[in-house]
């Protein structure tokens, strides 16, 4: 709170004092001790209560005012000096002595007051030590609010103290001296101003002026004018019933209706005594009995399909089947052949009931008084309700037709010939198996070579050996074959490391010669190319050596031995005759060789092989080189020296393969026995597999002349033959069907046959058996 | 890349519920949703792939389609099952607090159609709904019909009250008197089950079975009360049909059921039929002499035989001649009826044609008057004749009421159906005479001017559509065999009726013979059969119908005579038993004649024996052939396809191997029949 202000006010108020007290309080006019309190009030009182004691002021001011102008017409100037001027009347009026001095007394008491409550005295320490008063806690000890009693007498009547000039005494026992009672003071004061409820009256108690408010004084009015005293009285309120007339519906009490008050009905009486005699006289039943109503009432019929509509029918509505009619064998008098007989009835009767086809045997019966009741009639009629309700429906579409129908449409075997059939020569003479053989290219003469080290040439058609000429001491001969072309007679055969060239003296004089030229011609170039190697310096030893093999098999015709690392497995000619391929399996680097015969050259076309290579062909139209690993063929173009495909057969280990003469289409052959067919165009994977076989498959070979034929031989000793049709179509596949299965080899050690080739022209097969012959097959 | 479908949302997995999950889903007990599949016809399905339906599931369950429960789900016959059950509640309820009177009072609301037969539902609305259509209705008459048929017959027990069996009796008489009427039955089959009967209505073939007229034997393991909710849907079907079948008609539905009779047995004739407006049918008129109106049938007869004796040379069919002059007139017609074409060379494939019969079903048997012996079995003879066309049958006593007349010795009787074996009387010159004078009807005694014939001359007749010849069927004969109607030519499958070298193989008979050759030795006879068994066979059932013929000829000749003389006793006892010495005789003699003829031809033997050798040289070498190419064919095809092919085959070599089976067996019957043939 700012100094300022409070202190701006309580000079304010100070001023304003004595007009409030007399204007507040018109009963408290007589008494000055109030003033004191007033002050004293005031001076506690804050700021709030301040504003509005000024404003009550300025109200009684204005009243104040209004009275004056109205009771007398003494000229004011203005309402402050009215103010004073009625003050100073108060202080006059009030009269006592003790008031001024009062008056004067209160700031100094006041004074007092603000004195403080403390002493300063000096602690143990010397510092300054407030010592407070004892402050008395009695009641209204700090009540500043509580009226003070101030007349003690009692409840006598003031009356008693008329002659004295005191009224009674205060609590401290002094004399409270009566107010003055100046009529003409209070005759003017009265005149100046009435105060509010004011009636001229003294209450009899206090001797105070008696003052009635404005509810008394209404109240009073009313009491005169005879109405009720008190305002919003209805003397005549609207009943509210606690109890009413209604009956609830939950009754206050649970107990029945006591029997004692019920009260016959006469009319009732009479009623039921008339039914009674009914009864008793039998003209009224007094029950139906209960059969007789359910008796009756037929079900009624109707046309329920009145107004028929045909549904459609819906695909998940199986209906049931019907049962199946009845057959011969159901008959009571079956023809005798349906009657079981007794091994027949034996084994129905031994049977377990579920395990029988029928659920009946068929009995004969010479006539029909003889027929006994079925026994499982019942049975029957209750499982085919069962069915009906409880089996599962699926719809099954049987299959109606002739199963020859889904057989394929095979061209009849006729119609595939020619292919060989039966075996019409045998050629004997090789001691110990024949591992290759081969017939030359004018299909005139077969060679054959074999385990005991010797080539032979036999005439095809008879079998008489013409030539013979033991090339491997002590090794077999793995490898026959015959150089293409007509021009000349060349043959190749491989024992051992050795590869030989051979002309056998079959054929007229000047094949032979052209024969021993094309072999010849190239030791010039090879001593070119041999003296090419030592320029480069490399000095390494050549991979195949080219050289006479020695006066003595020269004599025979054994023109041309080429020496390489490992054995010579395979050997392959190029379709021209210049170049023949060798396979040496066990040779890591050096496996494929591929020899220029004109050059009398041996290259090695692969420095690394992924995997131990088996067999190799030509592409029989195209620069094409394929090598047959264990698991895979691999293509190379030559030209562009790049791998072209590989294709995967899918078969554990490759024995053999063959391209057919239209170059699109292998077989291969594998020793897992199986045979397989592949198109190249189509894809790596084989076409058709062919496992006919039940034992492993050793060489195949395509019919080069242009029969769609193509055979394998077999360890299992036989030879199968197929037809093979590739049309040119595109579209098509080709047709394979097996036609013939050639049987007379005998399989010896677990080998049967061991090559087989084709007659360039005719359906002819030849083929090379372990046991030591060859066959011709035709 | 589309949604990622969530699995066990669509398809299979939402089409198909399990029998638990439906019974869940329609909050009602496994009995009553039992019933509810029964009547509604919902059937547990197979879907296609299991795993799938199942949810991956693995227990084996049964399914049923989705759609089919929710369509249960609307049955108001369900709102009545929940009633039927809180009604049962409430009746347990008022039982456990011994309030008996108060659960008598409900007891009288509950239906009980195990006892009363009645229930509170209807299941008409179900009929319309499973069978829009009557057609719908008559396609599923089978198993209707042969339900009730056995519930007719069944003795009344606890499970079956007896008031269901009059109910079905009642439908099954009323549908037996429709096919009466209308001539619908068709054929009909006495076999080892019961008797089959087919009729046609609307163009649909309905077959039922019919028990014989025993008890049956009930077994442990039937449960009557599913049998019964059957027969409840049934019996409401019957009603339909029949209420349709009779107004299509012009009659009146239900027709009048007279108790008394059914009572003393008339069956059939406990019914009286009425026209409603359109015209009653004509019943049975009684004729006193019938002589004048219609040809005399004893006359008759005799002219048959006779006509059928002088046909014999032209090997004509004899029987078709019974029939009456009026019908020969029709035959010399140029008739506009289909031909029927008869493969003239086997291999084709066999054409369907429709059905023309010559005789009109109603009036097979019309111009007779039918007896039916007491031990024959009156229900079925007395349906069958009267659906073909006969209006007199008359029958013993014993038999039952509604009999056109209970004497036997009416003269008006044409027919007599008897199944007794002929009992031999003692061959008395005098009491032959004392016969003749003294009334008859003896065991063993004839009346005659009638035919007598067993039970199975009627089926026959009926299923061939013309009367057979009645001397096959004569009392004490050995019967033909009786061959079900409804079996279907198949080409390559056994025919009994067709002769054995038309329908076996071309080398089958080689192949036997070989077999025969092999495990018999070589008695005469064999190689007599092995020349030429063919023309043996026909030989021989030459010979036999001649010699019946013969008998039979005799026999009119005979009963000719007596009619020209008057009516007396005839023992044809002895006749028959010249008949048999004479067949004996024969036969001796035949058999002499072949001894001396095997010796004459014993020589000629071996160049037939080797062409024989040559001929199944080449057999075996063209099968090996055709095996070889098969294998070849086999060899090429794909495994699935392969093993389809082997399946179909597995199934059709078991086809033939059963008929293969047949032949040999016939074969082995007709070689040894020859030596003792049937009579």
């Amino acid at each position: 709170m700012a100094p300022t202000t409070t202190d701006r006010k309580r000079k304010a108020v100070t001023r304003d004092t004595p007009e409030i007290s007399d204007v507040e309080s018109d009963a408290e006019f007589g008494d000055g001790l109030l003033e004191g309190i007033l002050s004293q009030s005031e001076d506690s009182d804050d700021g709030s209560d301040q504003d509005s004691e000024e404003d009550e002021d300025e109200e009684d001011d204005e009243l104040g005012e209004i009275n004056a102008l109205d009771s007398d017409g003494i000229p004011s100037d203005g309402p402050e000096n009215e103010a004073e001027e009625t003050n100073g009347g108060l202080n006059k009026s009030n009269g006592t002595t003790a008031n001024p001095l009062r008056q004067l007394a209160s700031p100094s008491t006041l004074e007092d007051d603000d004195k403080p409550n403390y002493t300063i005295t000096t602690d143990a320490n010397g510092g300054e030590r407030y010592v407070y008063e004892e402050i008395d806690p009695v009641y209204d000890s700090d009540d500043s609010d509580a009226p003070a009693t101030t007349n003690t007498i009692g409840n006598i009547p003031l009356t008693f103290y008329d002659s004295y000039p005191h009224i009674g005494y205060d609590i401290n026992g002094k004399k409270i001296m009566r107010p003055a009672k100046g009529e003409a003071l209070d005759a003017l004061l009265d005149s100046i101003d009435v105060p509010r409820g004011w009636t001229g009256l003294t209450d009899p108690a206090t001797g105070k002026p008696l003052n009635l408010s404005q509810d008394e004084l209404e109240i009073l009015r009313r009491i005169q004018t005879n109405e009720l005293p008190e305002e919003g009285y209805d003397p005549y309120p609207a009943t509210i019933e606690y109890f009413t007339g209604i009956e609830e519906i939950m009754p206050l009490s649970a107990a029945p209706e006591p029997k004692r008050r019920f009260l016959p009905s006469k009319h009732e009486a009479k009623r039921i005594m008339k039914i009674v005699r009914a009864i008793r006289e039998g003209r009224i039943l007094p029950y139906k009995p209960p059969q007789e109503q359910e008796e009756e009432e037929e079900a009624i019929h109707y046309d329920i399909w009145q107004d028929e509509q045909s549904r459609p029918d819906n695909i998940m509505n199986i209906p049931a089947p019907k049962m199946a009619p009845p057959g011969y064998d159901l008959s009571y008098n079956p023809p005798p052949e349906y009657l079981p007989t007794k091994a027949e009835k034996q084994a129905w009767e031994s049977a377990d009931p579920e395990d029988r086809e029928k659920e009946y045997l068929p009995t004969g019966h010479d006539s029909l008084r003889k027929v006994p009741g079925y026994e499982m009639f019942i049975k029957e009629r209750f499982e085919r309700s069962l069915d009906l309700y409880l089996a599962p429906r699926v719809r099954k579409n049987r299959l109606n037709i002739d199963p020859a129908s889904l057989l394929p449409k095979l061209p009849r075997p006729e119609e595939l010939k020619p292919f060989p059939t039966v075996c019409s020569t045998v050629f004997r003479g090789h001691e110990g198996r024949v591992r290759s053989l081969a017939i030359d290219p004018l299909g005139i003469w077969l060679a054959t070579g074999g385990d005991d080290g010797t080539v032979r040439v036999w005439e095809l058609l008879t079998g008489r050996q013409i030539w013979s000429a033991k090339i491997g001491d002590d090794e077999a001969v793995n490898v026959v074959r015959w150089r293409p072309g007509k021009d000349a007679l060349i043959l190749s055969a491989a024992a051992g490391e050795d590869i030989y060239l051979l002309v056998p003296p079959v054929t007229d004089p000047e094949t032979e010669v052209t024969s021993r030229d094309l072999l010849d011609a190239g030791f010039s170039y090879a001593t070119n190319a041999t003296q090419a190697l030592t320029a480069n310096g490399a000095r390494k030893e050549p991979v195949a050596k080219w050289s006479r093999p020695g006066s003595r098999l020269e004599d025979e015709g054994v023109l041309i031995k080429i020496t390489v690392r490992t054995t010579v497995k395979v050997i392959s000619w190029h379709r021209r005759g210049d170049f023949f391929s060798t396979v040496s399996p066990t040779a890591q680097k050096s496996a494929v060789a591929i020899h220029t015969l004109s050059k009398h050259l041996t290259q090695i076309p692969f420095r690394r092989l992924p995997g131990i290579p088996q067999t190799v062909q030509f592409h029989p139209s195209r620069p094409l080189f394929f090598v047959a690993t264990q698991r895979t063929i691999r293509s190379y173009d030559l030209q562009k020296q790049e791998l072209v495909k590989i294709i995967q057969p899918g078969a554990r280990w490759i024995s053999s393969f063959d391209i057919h003469p239209g170059g699109d289409n292998l077989i291969v052959g594998s020793y897992d026995r199986r045979l397989l067919w592949h198109d190249l165009d189509l894809s790596t994977r084989p076409y058709k597999t062919m496992r006919f076989h039940s034992k492993a498959i050793r060489a195949v070979k395509y019919h080069k002349g242009g029969f769609p034929l193509f055979a394998d031989a077999s360890d299992d000793g036989s030879l199968q033959i197929f037809h093979g049709k590739v049309v040119s179509d595109m579209m098509e596949n080709a047709t394979i069907v097996p036609v013939k299965v050639l049987k007379g080899h005998k399989v010896k050690s677990a080998l049967g046959v061991m090559d087989v080739d084709w007659h360039p022209r005719e359906p002819w097969l030849v083929s090379a058996g372990a046991d030591g012959t060859c066959r011709l097959w035709m | 890349m589309g949604k990622i479908k969530k699995k066990g949302v669509s398809g299979q997995a939402k089409n198909f519920i399990t029998r638990t999950q439906a019974v869940r889903k329609l909050q009602i007990s496994l009995p009553d949703f039992r019933k509810l599949c029964i009547w509604k016809g919902i059937y547990p399905r197979e879907p296609r792939n299991k795993k799938k339906a199942s949810k991956s599931s693995t227990a084996s369950t049964t399914f049923y389609y989705t759609k089919d429960i929710q369509y249960l789900l609307h049955e108001p016959l369900l709102q009545k099952f929940r009633e039927q059950k809180a009604l049962e509640k409430k009746i347990s309820k008022a039982l456990g607090r011994g309030d008996a009177h108060d659960a008598q009072r409900l007891e009288r609301n509950a239906s009980r159609p195990e006892k009363t037969g009645k229930t509170k539902y209807t299941l008409d609305h179900v009929i319309r709904e499973r069978y829009p259509t009557f057609i719908d209705a008559l396609r599923d008459l089978d198993d209707c019909l042969s339900m009730l048929f056995l519930f007719a017959n069944l003795p009344s027990t606890p499970t079956v009250p007896a008031k269901m069996i009059a109910r079905c009796e009642r439908l099954c008489l009323e549908f037996e008197h429709y096919l009466i009427v209308s001539n619908s039955l068709r054929k009909s089959f006495l076999s080892i089950k019961g008797i089959y009967y087919q009729a046609t209505i609307q163009g649909q073939d309905i077959l039922w079975l019919v028990p014989y007229k025993f008890n049956q034997r009930i077994t442990g393991d039937v449960d009557f009360r599913i049998m019964g909710t059957f027969v409840e849907f049934y019996q409401t079907l019957l009603g339909f049909v029949n209420f349709r079948l009779y107004t299509s008609i012009g009659l009146v539905y239900p027709p009048k059921f007279d108790k008394s009779r059914d009572d003393q047995g008339a069956e059939l004739g406990a019914f009286s039929l009425e026209g409603n407006g359109v015209g009653a049918i004509e019943q049975p008129k009684q004729i006193t002499n019938g002589d004048s109106a219609k040809p005399d049938p004893k006359l008759q007869a005799e002219i048959d035989k006779l006509m059928s004796q002088l046909n014999e040379p032209e090997k004509e069919p004899p029987t078709s001649q019974t029939l009456g002059e009026n019908e020969e007139d029709e035959e010399e017609q140029p008739t506009d009826t289909i031909d029927k074409f008869e493969p003239a060379a086997p291999g084709g494939d066999i054409l369907l044609q429709p059905s023309y019969s010559a005789t009109d079903p109603s009036t097979l048997f019309s111009n007779f008057t039918f007896f039916l012996s007491r031990e024959t079995p009156r229900q079925p003879l007395e349906f069958i004749l009267r659906a073909f066309g006969c209006k007199r049958i008359g029958w013993d006593a014993v038999l039952g009421e509604g009999a056109y007349t209970h004497n036997e010795l009416d003269p008006a009787i044409t027919h007599q159906v008897v199944d007794r074996p002929p009992i031999q009387v003692v061959n008395d010159d005098d009491m032959d005479e004392d016969n003749q004078t003294a009334q008859k009807l003896k065991a063993g005694t004839r009346v005659p001017g009638r035919i007598y014939i067993q039970p199975q001359w009627v089926w026959d007749s009926v299923n061939d559509e013309e009367l057979k010849r009645p001397d096959l069927y004569a009392p004490g004969a050995q019967l033909p065999p009786h061959l079900s109607p409804f079996v279907k030519k198949v080409r390559g499958q056994y025919d009994p009726s067709a002769p054995l070298n038309e329908q076996e193989r071309e080398d089958e008979e080689l192949e036997a013979d070989s077999d025969m050759d092999e495990e018999e030795d070589v008695s005469e006879e064999d190689n007599m059969a092995v020349q030429k068994p063919k023309l043996l066979i026909g030989d021989e059932v030459d010979a036999t119908a001649e010699g019946m013929d013969v008998a039979g000829s005799e026999e009119d000749d005979s009963s000719a005579n007596e009619d020209a003389d008057s009516f007396g006793g005839f023992s044809d006892a002895e006749e028959e038993e010249d008949e048999a010495t004479s067949t004996a005789l024969q036969r001796q003699r035949e058999l002499e004649a072949e001894l001396t003829g095997v010796a004459l031809e014993e020589k000629e033997i071996d160049p037939r024996a080797k062409a024989k050798a040559d001929a199944r040289k080449k057999a075996a070498k063209r099968a090996k052939e055709e095996d070889e190419e098969l294998e070849r064919a086999k060899m090429m095809m794909s495994r699935k396809k392969r093993k389809i092919m082997e399946k179909m085959v597995y199934s059709n070599k078991k086809k033939d191997a059963e008929a293969e089976l047949l032949r040999v067996k016939r074969r082995k019957i007709e070689k040894s029949g020859k030596a003792a043939p049937r009579d």
